[in-house]
């Protein structure tokens, strides 16, 4: 069973903006990937990006976390510009990504290790431990990571992004290939960390969830924001998130 | 096959041309067109300072070394199979979701690397030497012959690297007792004269048996045949030994990061890159690789060296100096490798940039080459009995090992093997190695008998090496630092 973890986020951010978005965009090739995306998310929110697959998700993801150049517009993170200063946002943010690739040869503990040392974190054992115990991985401790499932390796690439206790987590799919004692624990924790003042930008299909776990959503299709707003707002009239989205993709029936 | 190999080929294509594009991809083979059109033109000048045959040595030299680089497909198939998560993945891993066998994916990616490379590199190259040959006085046949031994060369060497490779991913004793028995072959069979000595590196041999070398045409046949049995007997039996199957791995491995990061603390803010790319090197059996990559070419040019000069009784001695630089230009091939032994994306995630990462190899190449690379020079200038220039071939190597790596990363980052096929890096790559690469060469050469001459040329060109060392490796701050890790 997994263990208890104590929230250690300070509570910060209650009202301010956190994450601020303006006319964002960027080309592949042929294709608009992001198309003047703007939109803000304040301090304490759980914020749900939801869209079809190729919509723009993930490129905004990666654009707010420094991962990828914007082509126009303006994004910032923590009130960091995420273009002129990628690498400050991502010393202040924990990043999931959508695949799931720890590196190869590092060993589930060893990784752990490596993100606390670039991180400059303290006390990493004791971290280490604590998301061991959380995530149930100490049997895994010493197998490397191609050698894990892919449940354990997603279980590893949250512990990751959790380790450093930072005050923005940006989560691409958190629960995929997690069982659903870890999807419940995961999504326990993330409740827990918002309530004490943490910040969390989630991109998921899993709706069920996501309906259940956002205070504040937005969906997204060719790479355009086409609604936004409270979850209490999107799903009210008895509709469920789910039809809501088929509805404004114009996929329904 | 032909739709597997047709797609593999494709896929390799776009492999490459999702850095550059495809217009300065495909402008690669027109530039080496060009540079050996150059060469050719320039022969003349060149036979100057050097005989047709050291020139033909080498070509051939490098295109056996070039098909051991190629053709490590063992290692590499491996690493795209154990890959299977992440964010890309190859045709050679498809036999673990469809009815298809690993040997017909392998058979695949033998055929498109010998197809790719062969139209990529040792055609233009042969086209511009063609097209050149008439002014300097070569007939058009001495440059098809040229041709078809590079061709075995290249082959050759790819397929005992295949064999080589294959045999390294299954048992390690197999692996040693190969190597082993070719170096016995090659040492012992060789200077017992127990057989033709022709025959050990049968398409070299071949070459020096034809125009305008010789004119042994039933040797040359001989040798081509030779040749072509030993590439299908090598490469049948690399096919019949591969084997990937997915088991249950979760074996314990010993905690080696903390102890490498502290080992490696005197590198200050790149320990921890540095001690973790050392695991990986550990873990990833690179130690291999590198024997392949390295040590064994710089064992062969030697080899070779003392063939021609002994079994063929052509006189091409190089000097310990000649080594020296060919040891620095060797390194670029271990710079590579240490850029494949991972995926990078996952860096992404964290506060650490590509230039961090292009200078954490940089430091990885020196700790792993300077020793081994000493040694060698030092091996070589004590068997030829050069030792009164050794100080100067130590000099040469430390210098043009550390400006080939800085130069390399500087313009390829962390995609040696994609970026070098890009036109306007290419070009500049071969401009910033060919010409202190001549250079240095033609000045060892003439070292015996122009000392005072060869001892400033050599002392200038290193001069240089060394400013353009220090600028480019401060500059590569600024040319990667906007790159992201999976783009």
């Amino acid at each position: 069973m997994p263990g208890k973890l104590e929230i250690q986020c300070p509570a910060l951010f209650v009202t301010v903006s956190v994450i601020s978005a303006k006319g964002l965009s960027k080309r592949f090739g042929q294709k608009q990937a992001l198309d003047g995306v703007s939109f803000e998310v304040g301090g304490g929110d759980l914020f749900g990006l939801f869209g079809p697959n190729g919509a723009g998700k993930t490129t905004l993801l990666r654009i707010l976390t420094g991962q990828l150049e914007q082509d126009g517009g303006e994004g910032k993170v923590l009130d960091v510009d995420v273009k002129a200063d990628p690498m400050e946002v991502k010393r202040r943010v924990g990043i999931v990504p959508e695949v799931e690739s720890p590196p190869t040869y590092l060993t589930a503990y060893e990784y752990l290790y490596f993100v606390s040392r670039v991180r400059q974190i303290p006390d990493i054992d004791a971290r280490i431990d604590r998301w061991f115990d959380f995530f149930d991985l100490k049997e895994s401790r010493d197998i490397i990571c191609r050698d894990l499932s892919k449940g354990m390796r997603q279980k590893l690439m949250l512990a990751s992004a959790f380790i450093h206790e930072p005050k923005l987590l940006f989560l691409d799919e958190p629960f995929i290939n997690l069982d659903p004692i870890f999807q419940r624990e995961v999504r326990e924790y993330l409740l827990e960390y918002v309530r004490k003042g943490g910040t969390v930008f989630m991109c998921s299909h899993i709706l069920e969830i996501a309906e259940r776990l956002c205070n504040r959503a937005a969906i997204i299709a060719d790479g355009r924001i086409i609604r936004i707003g409270e979850m209490s707002d999107l799903v009210k009239g008895g509709a469920s998130l789910e039809e809501v989205f088929l509805k404004l993709v114009g996929k329904e029936g | 096959m032909r739709t597997l190999l047709w797609l593999m080929l494709k896929e390799e294509l776009r492999t490459h041309t999702t850095y550059s594009g495809p217009r300065r991809f495909f402008t690669f083979p027109v530039m080496v067109f060009i540079f050996s059109f150059i060469f050719a033109m320039s022969m003349q000048r060149l036979l100057q300072g050097t005989s047709l045959e050291q020139l033909a040595l080498v070509a051939q030299a490098s295109a056996f070394i070039y098909g051991i680089g190629v053709g490590s497909f063992g290692f590499m198939g491996k690493q795209y199979i154990e890959r299977g998560y992440g964010a890309k993945n190859y045709l050679v891993a498809i036999p673990a979701l469809l009815p298809i066998t690993y040997r017909k994916t392998f058979l695949g990616l033998y055929l498109r690397d010998s197809i790719f490379y062969i139209a990529l590199v040792l055609l233009p190259a042969t086209c511009g030497l063609a097209l050149g040959a008439p002014f300097v006085g070569f007939k058009v046949t001495s440059i098809l012959l040229f041709f078809a031994a590079e061709v075995l060369g290249f082959q050759l060497g790819t397929s005992i690297s295949f064999l080589g490779s294959v045999l390294y991913t299954r048992s390690t004793p197999a692996f040693v007792a190969f190597t082993s028995g070719i170096i016995a072959l090659v040492f012992l069979g060789g200077s017992a004269m127990l057989f033709d000595v022709r025959l050990l590196v049968p398409s070299i041999g071949f070459q020096f048996s034809v125009p305008p070398f010789g004119d042994d045409l039933e040797g040359a046949l001989l040798l081509a045949s030779a040749s072509l049995a030993v590439i299908a007997a090598t490469t049948l039996m690399a096919l019949a030994l591969v084997r990937f199957r997915y088991v249950s791995r979760d074996s314990k491995h010993e905690t080696l990061l903390p102890k490498y990061m502290t080992r490696f603390r005197i590198s200050g803010r790149y320990k921890e890159l540095i001690g973790k790319e050392f695991v990986d090197l550990r873990r990833s059996g690179t130690v291999g690789k590198m024997f392949f990559s390295f040590i064994l070419p710089l064992v062969f040019l030697s080899f070779t060296s003392w063939f021609v000069n002994s079994g063929l009784g052509i006189p091409v001695g190089f000097n310990t100096v000649f080594y020296g630089a060919m040891v620095g230009f060797m390194g670029i091939l271990l710079y590579s490798w240490l850029n494949n032994v991972d995926s990078t994306d996952y860096y992404s995630l964290l506060p650490l940039t590509v230039p961090n990462v292009v200078r954490a190899r940089i430091m990885i190449f020196l700790i792993l080459t300077t020793g081994i690379s000493a040694i060698f020079v030092v091996i070589i200038s004590a068997v030829q009995h050069e030792l009164d220039i050794l100080w100067l071939s130590l000099l040469v190597m430390f210098v043009t090992s550390f400006y080939m790596v800085v130069m390399t990363a500087y313009l390829t980052g962390i995609r040696t093997n994609t970026f070098l096929f890009d036109m306007s890096v290419m070009s500049r790559f071969a401009i910033m190695s060919f010409i202190p690469d001549v250079g240095l060469a033609i000045l060892s050469f003439s070292i015996r008998t122009h000392w005072a001459i060869a001892l400033t040329g050599i002392a200038i060109v290193l001069f240089l090496l060394l400013g353009n060392t220090a600028i480019l490796y401060y500059s590569i701050e600024r040319k990667w630092k906007g790159t992201g890790f999976d783009v």
